[in-house]
């Protein structure tokens, strides 16, 4: 089989994977090496379906010995099978990061013979191209469930970033779909890699040459829909990753079937695409999970994103004064997001601000205007009452309520989230909506590890 | 009250910057030499090396080095006030201090703004969607074709990706090129036709990369809308994966490949 053909199956097998981030981490150009990593992240081409191309993202290999109900590449489907030689996949990503079609690497695959095997196939790919090919540019790889100690500590010597898939949400869910793979076999290796990234840490404020490992963190993936976890449960178990093994990002794919014996249909989209506002919610505007749900609603409102949800359940917080509401409090207002608290708090230091210079400065005020006040004015009287429907967003909203509503309301409501007046963060790649929101269908096709 | 112009280059604004100080000129309108119209009374102002870096340490020292990058990147902007908008953000600046980017209230406080979040905001772009090919002769050539005259600002950053690679940047735009020789680079102007003929696996390389390409696509998704948000056409005719035939042809834009609106 030449490389062509196997580009094409392990590509296909891998783009369901939607961690596509190359951020994190900013590794200046070293003597030698061709290539450096910013911390920004940078986006070298978009796909018919909008999400952005960064990583040259492959399987090592599809030939699973695991039979993942949830997955493609299961041993008991017949699908094509292909494994990369180490020195291809390297010749790939030199050739591909030299003409500038990628930020760098991110390398998976499916479990071949046994765990330390894959890993070992892997590692001997990441050093090839770190210590042969001399490759300075952003690798992110998978560390196989169940994999020695020793061998995921060399790969995360080797690469940017390193993550294990936690798959699904509950142990129960595990071992009903994923009967090989089991909570210790994934959280053991997050531990570690945790304890990892931290002693590197420390070892380099003591020594500056002391080797860096994972510097651009862990992250994982989890999938939404094939099992009957709430969204409650599914959120304060990211919270939990997050405090307890300090992962960077929890990555959410709806789940797509693609096997039978399976749940016939998918989530709607838009669940996804709350999990990943509220995931948003936790790790940059201060939420805990616990402030998104009550014991009424297990699950996100599929109507508001969940930062006008908890506004709304939580009246008592507003109006909030834009002249002197600190900073994280501007971060509590449904449509104000970082960059329009930023631009808030610069401009009043220098002069006091009204409804129409918020609006010159393109702070959106669609949401955010029934919950400030600007020097004790408000934008225009409205009934509490009445703003929750004013809030609502999502398509099917419009098109059914067009009619009833009065002019110009009906019409304002849009797929739009939370983060409308953030564009610019949000193209910045660490977020989800260049992978994530956007993304849905069948990412667990080729989940992988 | 009158027209000012200049050379067009960064130093003359500089120096424009220096006059309308020293001489206590209040210009209708500040335009590179090559704008000017018959119908214009407008005084030209020379280049002056010295005035120009007295101006940008001013800026740099009195206001702030962030200032100072600010009002070298917004300039690159080609839009026809960015000079009078950038002097009366200068001359507020002296007036503020280092706060002048927070005085969002004043009109043309935001315009620079927007001006330096254009220019950069391509540069960043191309940092992605820049296509090197190799050349025969080892040394990979880029084409692009900004909006903005940002050659500099993305020759910078592959100075640092690219650092022991041979590369040329042409920008067919502005009719210039960065030569990087492995050390530093040069801009040149009016650069001529650059010999591209191509490395042995140079037509390989970039097959596997479109079919790496085609293969991400998740066809049920499709959304030209979004495609075309961010990655906007002008783009995309000197981008690989939307130039590059393919072995088996699909229907023109079936795969998200337009070039034309
Ligand atoms: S999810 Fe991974 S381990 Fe499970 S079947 Fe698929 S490739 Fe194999």
């Amino acid at each position: 089989m030449d490389v062509m053909e196997k580009l094409t199956i392990l590509a296909d097998a891998a783009k369901y994977d939607v961690a596509c981030t190359s951020s994190g981490n900013n590794r200046g150009p070293q003597e030698g090496m061709l290539g450096h990593a910013v911390s920004c992240g940078i986006c070298h081409s978009f796909t018919a379906d909008g999400r952005c191309v960064s990583l040259l993202k492959l399987l090592q290999s599809n030939m699973c010995i695991y039979d993942c109900q949830y997955c493609h590449n299961r041993r008991s489907n017949d699908v094509q099978r292909a494994t990369f030689t180490p020195h291809e996949v390297a010749e790939l990503t030199m050739r591909f990061y030299q003409r500038n079609y990628i930020e760098g690497l991110f390398l998976s695959s499916a479990v071949v013979k046994n765990a330390d095997y894959t890993m070992e196939m892997i590692i001997e790919t990441l050093r090839l191209v770190r210590e042969e090919y001399r490759f300075g540019g952003y690798i992110h790889v998978k560390a196989i469930p169940g994999a020695d100690k020793a061998l995921i500590h060399r790969a995360g010597l080797l690469a940017d970033r390193i993550s294990v898939n936690i798959e699904l949400p509950s142990q129960a869910s595990l071992a009903k779909l994923a009967p090989e793979k089991t909570k210790e076999t994934i959280l053991t290796p997050m531990k570690y890699l945790k304890d990892g990234i931290i002693q590197s840490k420390n070892e380099l404020t003591l020594y500056r040459h002391a080797p860096k490992f994972a510097p651009a963190g862990q992250s994982t993936q989890m999938i939404v829909g094939a099992s009957p976890e709430s969204d409650s449960k599914i959120v304060t178990l990211a919270e939990g990753l997050y405090n307890k093994y300090k992962l960077k990002r929890v990555f959410y794919s709806a789940y797509i079937p693609v096997n039978p014996n399976m749940p016939m249909a998918s989530p709607p989209l838009t669940r996804e695409h709350r999990l990943y506002q509220a995931d948003w919610l936790l790790r940059v505007y201060g939420f805990s999970a616990g402030e998104l749900f009550s014991d009424a609603d297990e699950n996100l409102s599929l109507d508001v994103d969940p930062k006008c949800h908890w506004a709304l359940k939580n009246p008592q917080f507003f109006p909030v004064e834009i002249m002197t509401a600190d900073f994280k409090t501007l971060l509590r207002v449904p449509g104000i997001g970082r960059i329009s608290a930023e631009k808030i708090v610069a401009a009043r230091r220098v002069g006091k601000l009204d409804f129409n210079d918020l609006k010159k400065m393109r702070v959106v005020l669609k949401r955010a205007k029934y919950f400030l006040t600007c020097s004790g004015k408000v934008f225009e009287k409205y009934h509490q009452s009445t703003i929750a429907a004013r809030l609502k967003d999502g398509t099917d909203f419009q098109q059914l309520n067009l009619l009833e509503q009065p002019p110009g309301i009906g019409m304002e409501t849009q797929t739009a989230s939370m983060f409308v007046g953030d564009k610019a963060t949000f193209s910045s790649h660490d977020t989800a909506s260049s992978t994530g929101l956007i993304l849905p269908v069948s990412h667990q096709k080729g989940a992988a590890i | 009250m009158t027209a000012l112009v200049f050379d067009g280059s960064f130093d003359g604004f500089l120096s424009v910057v220096h006059a309308c100080y020293y001489e206590k000129l209040d210009p209708i309108s500040i335009q590179p030499a090559e704008i000017l119209t018959l119908m214009d009374e407008a005084r030209y102002i020379e280049t002056h090396q010295a005035n120009a870096a007295q101006v940008y340490a001013a800026i740099k020292n009195k206001i702030s080095p962030e200032v100072a990058y600010t009002v070298y990147v917004a300039s690159l902007s080609p839009e026809e006030d960015r000079y009078t908008a950038l002097l009366a953000y200068i001359r507020l600046g002296f007036k503020v201090g280092h706060m002048v980017g927070s005085h969002l209230q004043v009109e043309y406080v935001r315009r620079v703004r927007d001006l330096h979040r254009q220019a950069a905001g391509e540069a960043h772009l191309l940092f992605g969607f820049s296509r090197f090919v190799e050349t025969a002769s080892g040394v990979f050539y880029c084409q692009i074709t900004p909006r903005n005259n940002v050659l500099p600002l993305v020759a910078d950053h592959f100075t640092r990706r690219f650092m022991n690679q041979q590369w040329i940047i042409h920008d067919k735009a502005h009719n210039q090129a960065a030569v990087y020789d492995g050390k530093s680079y040069v801009i040149a102007q009016n650069p001529g036709d650059a010999d591209v003929t191509l490395a042995a696996h140079e037509e390989e390389t970039q097959d596997l990369w479109v079919a790496f390409w085609d293969a991400l696509s998740i066809e049920s998704r499709k959304n030209w809308k979004l495609q075309r948000q961010l990655l906007p056409i002008y783009f995309r005719k000197n981008m690989t994966e939307f130039t590059r035939q393919r072995p088996i042809k699909k229907p023109p834009g079936d795969i998200g490949r337009f070039i034309e609106g």
